[in-house]
């Protein structure tokens, strides 16, 4: 899928009459149905809801990595932000429990997620002016140590607007609407999820691989300063993904708040870091590496649940990361944004 | 330096003494009763009515020629219970010549850094709410007061979860008449401890543990536990644990998974006051908290109640939490003991300390009467239980005290 490997592919497709490709589409497809058989339906579901979190978190890392090769540490608590700003949205117009009539439910999700793209895009982009762009000629642990600084911050502030505590975010997707599927009990929500986060993904590939900007991006990516000789406008580019990765956080952290109802000042971390760990597990600066990584360890985790070893849950993530590193250093689909076709 | 300003502070306490002595009344030489526990945050919502029952005991006190103040540490961090920060505060005490006991602390976590602390300093230390059976007993009780083997220096008023988790158990399996149960653990001291002595006493009582899950605090994600839970059809889920390593979290998701209309049930960890409380249990869990019960290891209806309830609505203007008679009680004996000392002789941490621990002595407290055994622990092994009530609160729900029982020979 990547640019280099994909020459050697040409290469040896000459030879190999084009077994590989279809043994690609294979494997992936014989994987995801022997996940099926083995959890069943309903475990099928909750890791594809995990995994689409974690994907759309994971996709804000890789984005700035790809563009800046800054590993944004704030990134996860920026997740977390998106959460509080759904949550606020949501509370101050009013609603507290489940919306059953599909109009006005529907209604409100879209504005929650405008709302908190919006915000959380808005104040993505005002970071990186301030704490990041001033930074962009320092040496790179400079911006690194700024990242864990901007992490703080947010964790603070959050903390000093909500508390310390867990803050109840409303609920607004009924619990009770769920499908009856060969005995199985999926809640409609589970696939609402899973369908919002593959529509994200779908229209960032496009936005990617097809426009204007999304090239810009690439260009940026490949190579700064020819991209600059070249005309590309280089801040305004980098802005862009930063409102672009910071908004995909906050669809994220409405989800979150869809999904799991409760939000606390320090949800950033842990997100934060298994989002990170998808984004290696799949190539860092990869866009579609970073979710496929964030589908897998949804399912790593579930699994381990299924197979009784829930306690080891963040150990097999972690094992299965270093496993993949030691074969594939570059992650699972290789690295850089820029050089995807 | 530190030596020439106690002796500054020893000579001014001298003169003081000296000044005043003969002519009675409230000032005389200045003790402190040290206060240790997590004051602020969501730990405030448990720990706070604690705090608040020791500093009214200790300001009702009066001891001829001394003065007693409390000196109260917040070791909360982010609003959780910290033991890097309660071990830091208890160095403080220990360095402080006036502080002749400690109120301390609500977590068990803290209290196994506190004690080897206080141990070594030979300072008296009384807990409201530890129940950890590690902190006193067997080998790992031996461990923690290594420094002073043979000088109990730590008690306690509230039992232990070896009682604590069974007690929960027996109501579970005998008044509600469940079978089945599934647990989850927070994978900590407290949480895994007490889930385990649930899971034993459960099996013994003949009941079956159809699954057995540990998740660490930070996940937010239940739903694949549960859906596993779910296959093996239990009547009832124990949480072991408290409300900010998840316990909450497990219940909001339980409908989402289809198991909204299972039993819910936990220790002290879950029990947090009413709903009204920013982070707690309750609040947490909305609706779905209905049809959950909890123990407190402290005795719920105690003799003293209608009297100190009063006293206490008079000072702080707010009902007694669940901690706040146990907070009083640890102030008492820490006072009585002080007064014991006193009265044969000289007032210093080993005349306190001996006094508090002496296996002889029954103290008179809110509570009702309490000996502690050779390790420092209670002989009032008192369970209360407790159910939440959804019209409780204005409507935002708490918990109702249901019963007690008495695990006491």
């Amino acid at each position: 899928m990547t640019a280099v490997p994909a020459t050697n592919d040409a290469g040896r497709a000459r030879s190999g009459a084009g077994l590989r490709p279809l043994l690609r589409l294979l494997v992936p497809v014989a994987i995801v149905v022997a996940a099926w058989l083995y959890m069943g339906p309903e475990q099928f579901v909750n890791a594809m809801t995990r995994g689409a979190i974690y994907a759309l978190i994971a996709l804000g890392y890789t984005m700035v990595y790809g563009i800046i090769e800054l590993i944004n540490f704030a990134h996860g608590d920026m997740f977390m932000v998106g959460s509080f700003v759904s949550l606020s949205f949501l509370t101050r117009l009013g609603f507290s429990g489940a919306i059953t009539n599909v109009g006005l439910l529907a209604v409100v999700i879209v504005a929650t997620f405008v709302f908190s793209m919006v915000v959380m895009g808005l104040i993505g982009v005002l970071i990186e002016r301030f704490a990041y762009k001033p930074l962009r000629r320092a040496p790179r642990l400079a911006p690194l140590i700024t990242a864990i600084g901007v992490s703080f911050i947010l964790q603070n502030v959050v903390q000093l607007f909500y508390g310390p505590f867990q803050t109840n975010s409303p609920k607004i997707f009924p619990d009770t609407w769920f499908l009856q599927f060969a005995g199985a009990r999926i809640p409609i929500l589970s696939l609402f999820i899973i369908c919002v986060a593959f529509g994200m993904m779908v229209a960032l590939q496009l936005f990617i691989g097809r426009t204007r900007l999304g090239r810009s991006m690439r260009a940026t990516a490949a190579d700064r300063d020819a991209a600059a000789l070249m005309g590309v406008n280089i801040n305004r580019t980098i802005a862009i993904t930063f409102l672009i990765g910071s908004a995909l956080a906050g669809a994220a952290g409405v989800v979150n708040g869809l999904q799991y109802g409760v939000s606390r000042f320090d949800d950033g971390f842990q997100a934060g870091l298994k989002a990170f760990t998808a984004a290696v597990l799949g190539g860092i600066g990869n866009t579609v590496g970073a979710a496929l990584g964030g589908f897998i360890i949804g399912f790593i985790e579930v699994a381990a649940v299924v197979a009784g070893y829930g306690r080891w849950g963040p150990a097999i993530v972690f094992g299965t990361l270093v496993i993949v590193l030691v074969f594939r250093p570059a992650g699972l689909l290789g690295q850089q944004l820029g050089e995807r076709a | 330096m530190k030596f020439a300003r106690v002796g500054v502070a020893l000579a001014a306490a001298a003169i003081v003494v000296t000044a005043c002595g003969g002519s009675g009344g409230g000032a005389g030489k200045a003790l402190k009763i040290g206060i240790s526990l997590p004051l602020s945050g969501s730990a405030l919502a448990s720990a706070g009515p604690a705090d608040k029952g020791a500093r009214l005991a200790i300001k009702e006190f009066t001891l001829a020629g001394y003065t007693v103040a409390p000196d109260v540490k917040d070791h909360a961090v982010n609003g959780v219970h910290d033991p890097q920060q309660g071990a830091k505060d208890m160095t403080a005490f220990a360095a402080d010549p006036t502080v002749v006991a400690v109120v301390g602390p609500f977590n068990s976590s803290v209290a196994k850094v506190q004690i080897p602390i206080s141990n070594e300093a030979g300072l008296l230390q009384c807990s409201p709410a530890n129940t950890n059976p590690d902190l006193t007993k067997g080998d790992a009780g031996k461990q923690l007061r290594a420094k002073q083997p043979d000088k109990i220096n730590y008690v306690r008023v509230a039992t232990t979860d070896d009682i604590q988790g069974p007690a929960v158990a027996q109501y579970g399996y005998q008044t509600l008449g469940l079978k089945k149960v599934a647990i989850i653990d927070d994978t900590e001291t407290y949480g895994k401890g007490i889930a385990d002595a649930f899971a034993a006493e459960w099996t013994k009582l003949g009941g079956t543990v159809v699954g057995r899950e540990g998740a660490p605090k930070g996940t937010t994600d239940y739903t694949a536990i549960l859906t596993k839970f779910k296959d093996s059809a239990p009547e009832a889920v124990f949480y072991g644990g408290v409300t900010s390593t998840g316990g909450g979290l497990v219940r909001k998701q339980m409908p989402q998974a289809g198991l909204g209309d299972l039993v819910y049930l936990g220790g002290d960890g879950i029990q947090d006051g009413p709903g009204t409380t920013d982070g707690s249990f309750i609040n947490i869990a909305g609706e779905a908290a209905a049809n959950s019960f909890s123990s407190v290891a402290a005795i719920a209806e105690y003799p003293g109640k209608a009297d100190f309830d009063k006293k206490y609505q008079a000072e702080y203007g707010e009902a007694p939490g669940a901690y706040s008679a146990s907070g009083y009680a640890c102030a008492q004996i820490v006072l009585k003991a002080i007064t014991t000392a006193a009265g044969k002789g000289d007032i210093t941490r080993e005349s306190v300390r001996a006094a508090a621990t002496d296996t002889a002595t029954t103290f008179d407290t809110v509570l009702g009467p309490v000996k502690f055994d050779a390790v420092g622990d209670t002989n009032q092994k008192i369970i209360s239980l407790y159910k939440v009530d959804l019209t409780a609160a204005g409507g935002k729900g708490d918990w109702i005290f249901d019963s007690q029982v008495n695990y006491g020979n």
